[in-house]
């Protein structure tokens, strides 16, 4: 039932050149996060998601300190050492100073076209407003320029409705994992949302629906193990979760950027452009790396660990990262106090001794089971 | 350090303000970020309290480590920089060499030095439940725009409102005016004394002016701060006359890039006037000068003029500007060769300072070099790796030296 999403992840490369032929649509490679994919399909392109890779970092070593994380790290790896090729421009988000600075680096080293949508972070909201409205302006522009296409109200109406019914579809399989534990095994899940990052929207929307036909069939096995929430940017390496599946843990829900902050984002709003990404950017799951004061992460964490029956929750840091950093104490203290579990693991992308993780994450179990 | 008469005069300034922050019992205490206008601030006779400066101070006073490690202790991870992790730990323990910081009424932070910034003073809204106000600053990566522009002001607007709401009082924009133009006063003084580095040999070495850059920071917007760096830059340009020299033998002249590893002050002082090179400019100390563009000559542009200074900050511009802008310097300057700092403490700052580094070179034919080092936290350094990179490099700079 999985096998598909297995082979989109662990073929990644070939995936995409297949679907670039099919599709005759320029590649876009998307940065980390929150980056609307309607807006580059709407435009004719091919919107393929960056959060790195477990490449060993041979030559972005030459350009990125070990002080960075291992998403930029391995993202830059991928298009100096060749393998992005395929990949005609970027997109980036202003989500924090790596990032912005990574397009500098991608300007001063590449000759492919970048873009970036900045998101404002002001609670003076005139002022959010006129200023988003000229980022639109300027990243639309930058997509028709790359893709050599209009954006037509009629793609853009298509492709909000793509995009909206493949996380439509993703939300309903966290819905049955928060309904059904235990059935899906988490190597399995994450397999499924990670396929997503690379693969055309009604492709992969097609693949989701004859899942969860299948899932909703079948039941959850009748025992109880420990319930996890997971929280963190972003939700790899994914062999990590062949470790719980292995020694018997059950995620129901995450808290991740490329979890479910992004998959809960409702339809793209059309009658005004301006308004449907701002609501887009800042709605529903709050984000370490876009400050919302009225959109608050601790309320919001709780009222999700509440919601989801989970046993504890595992902060997943990727290191480096210092948004989720520096949120993380305050959020545990108050998890704490509301007699929530906690715990947390370090993590990079390319690490390849897991023997940390799983004794953190056994032992964090072993608590949970009291 | 190069022995200025008016350092007793800083410290005397200092030791003031710290004072007041302490006791004051009618003024308003705002955190707030060294980037952030805190002219709107004066204006309002509100007291603003820097702990971006009161981290340094920590790390020159040799007492960081500790204060990082209460803070780590806490739970905040190594990763975070280590002027915030300094902060907590002080903050924590009423650590560093004033007894901690006075707990803020509210917070100004502005976006065009970091936007881990956001995310340090989120802690401390959170910790102590005050207001945040947010001047966000997008990075520039084409230049200047009018959207840029408009959005700033549109945010100081705003923040006039928000003090005022704060205050129960009207804005002063009368009292707002004169603060800009002691600010600009006090930025040009400042600016004009780095200019001096210009004379060969320069009169002093950055690490002076690191030392100096106090009273720009804290004081900027105030009389005492214009007074003090009229003081400073009538004894350089002293120096600058008599030709005498920081560094005794000055035979390279380099330029330095981000902040400075403040814990190693004495040290780096010792090693580079051994190597007789003089630390003659530096990015980080010029950013103070930026305020000195304030254009107060017709009132419609004022705002227009303070959402430039505030926006073109050097770590908020993109890659071209910046290689330009060293290239001016290593030009203007006379110089030999230049220092990067690879600082783990500030991502935008270091991100991308390997390809700056290689640019730069090719373009001026200077030699240059990165050290991998940290602002704050002295367990992430080491002397004997820093300073064998600093020898090789100096070695490089003997065929362009001023002999």
């Amino acid at each position: 039932m999985f096998e598909p999403f297995h082979e989109v992840v662990t073929n990644v490369s070939k995936t995409i050149l297949e679907h670039e032929k099919k599709l005759s649509r320029p590649i876009i490679g998307v940065m980390p996060a929150y980056f609307p994919m309607e807006l580059i399909w709407a435009a004719g392109g091919y919107p393929v998601q960056l959060w790195g890779n477990n490449l060993p970092l041979e030559k972005s070593d030459a350009y990125l300190q070990t002080y960075c994380c291992s998403i930029a790290r391995s993202v830059l790896e991928l298009e100096m050492r060749g393998i992005a090729k395929m990949v005609k421009a970027y997109a980036f988000t202003s989500l924090c100073d790596t990032l912005i600075n990574l397009r500098e680096v991608y300007r001063r080293l590449f000759s492919k076209p970048t873009l970036e949508l900045s998101i404002p972070i002001t609670k003076t909201m005139e002022a959010r407003r006129t200023y988003l409205k000229s980022v639109v302006q300027n990243v639309t522009d930058g997509l028709e320029a790359i893709t050599g296409q209009k954006i037509t109200p009629d793609a853009l109406k298509d492709a909000s409705q793509l995009y909206s019914r493949v996380r439509a579809l993703q939300r309903n399989l966290y819905q049955i994992r928060r309904e059904k534990p235990g059935l899906i095994k988490n190597h399995d899940f994450y397999t499924v949302i990670k396929a997503g990052f690379f693969l055309p929207a009604a492709v992969y929307a097609q693949m989701l629906e004859e899942l969860s036909g299948n899932l909703e069939k079948l039941e959850a096995p009748n025992r109880k193990r420990p319930r996890l929430l997971l929280s963190g940017m972003v939700f790899d390496p994914l062999e990590i979760y062949k470790l719980m599946d292995e020694f018997g843990v059950d995620v129901v829900d995450d808290d991740f950027a490329n979890g479910w902050r992004t998959v809960s984002k409702k339809e793209l709003q059309l009658e005004n452009l301006l308004e449907g990404v701002t609501k887009y950017l800042f709605h529903p799951a709050p984000c370490c790396c876009i400050y919302n004061p009225d959109n608050d992460r601790h309320a919001y964490l709780l009222n999700k660990v509440k919601a989801s029956g989970a046993d504890g929750v595992l902060f997943w840091y990727m290191k480096f990262c210092e948004p989720d950093a520096f949120d993380r104490p305050q959020l545990i203290k108050r998890l704490k106090d509301e007699n929530i579990p906690t715990s947390f693991v370090d993590l990079e992308l390319s690490m390849a001794n897991f023997d940390a993780v799983k004794t953190r994450v056994s032992a964090f179990c072993e608590i949970l089971e009291g | 350090m190069t022995e200025f008469a008016a350092f007793k005069k800083m410290k005397e300034l200092l030791t003031n303000y710290y004072i007041e922050a302490k006791t004051t019992q009618e003024k308003p205490i705002a955190w707030i970020t060294s980037g952030a206008p805190v002219e709107f601030l004066y204006a309002m006779d509100i007291l603003p309290i820097y702990p971006e400066n009161y981290a340094a101070m920590c790390a020159a006073n040799h007492q960081s480590g500790e204060l990082i490690e209460a803070a780590e202790a806490e739970g905040f991870s190594q990763d975070i920089c280590a002027y915030a992790r300094t902060d907590f730990g002080a903050d924590l323990t009423q650590g560093g060499p004033a007894a901690g910081l006075p707990p803020p009424h509210f917070l100004l932070c502005s976006t065009n030095i970091c936007k881990t910034v956001i995310k340090w003073y989120e802690v401390i809204a959170r910790k102590y439940d005050v207001p945040l106000f947010i001047v966000d600053t997008p990075f520039l990566h084409d230049g200047l725009t009018k959207e840029l522009i408009e959005y700033t002001i549109s945010q100081f607007k705003d923040l006039e409102n928000f003090l005022s709401d704060f205050t129960g009082n009207p804005f002063d924009r009368e009292r707002f005016f004169e603060v800009l133009y002691l600010s600009r006063e006090a930025a040009n003084y400042w600016q004009k004394m780095l200019y001096l580095g210009k004379n060969i040999p320069s009169p002093f070495n950055s690490l002076d002016t690191f030392i100096h850059l106090g009273p720009i920071v804290t004081l900027r917007g105030t009389k005492e701060c214009v007074d003090y760096y009229k003081l400073l830059y009538d004894e350089v340009a002293e120096r600058a006359e008599k030709k005498l020299a920081s560094v005794p033998g000055e035979t390279y002249r380099v330029l330095w890039d981000n902040l400075p590893v403040w814990f190693k002050m004495r040290r780096l002082e010792k090693f580079f006037e051994e190597q007789k090179t003089t630390l003659v400019v530096t990015t980080y100390a010029n950013s103070w000068g930026g305020y000195g563009n304030f254009n107060l000559d017709q009132t419609d542009d004022v705002y227009e003029s303070v959402a430039r200074a505030y926006l073109n900050v050097y770590i908020n511009i993109g890659f071209e500007d910046r290689i330009k802008y060293l290239a001016q310097l290593i030009d203007e300057f006379s110089l030999t060769g230049f220092i990067m700092h690879s600082n783990r403490s500030c991502k935008p700052y270091s991100i991308g300072m390997y390809r700056l580094q290689e640019e730069l070179s090719k373009l001026t034919g200077k030699p240059g070099v990165v050290i991998e080092a940290d602002q704050n936290d002295p367990r992430v350094y080491s002397d004997a790796q820093v300073e064998t990179r600093l020898e090789a490099f100096i070695e490089s700079m003997e065929s362009v030296s001023l002999n």
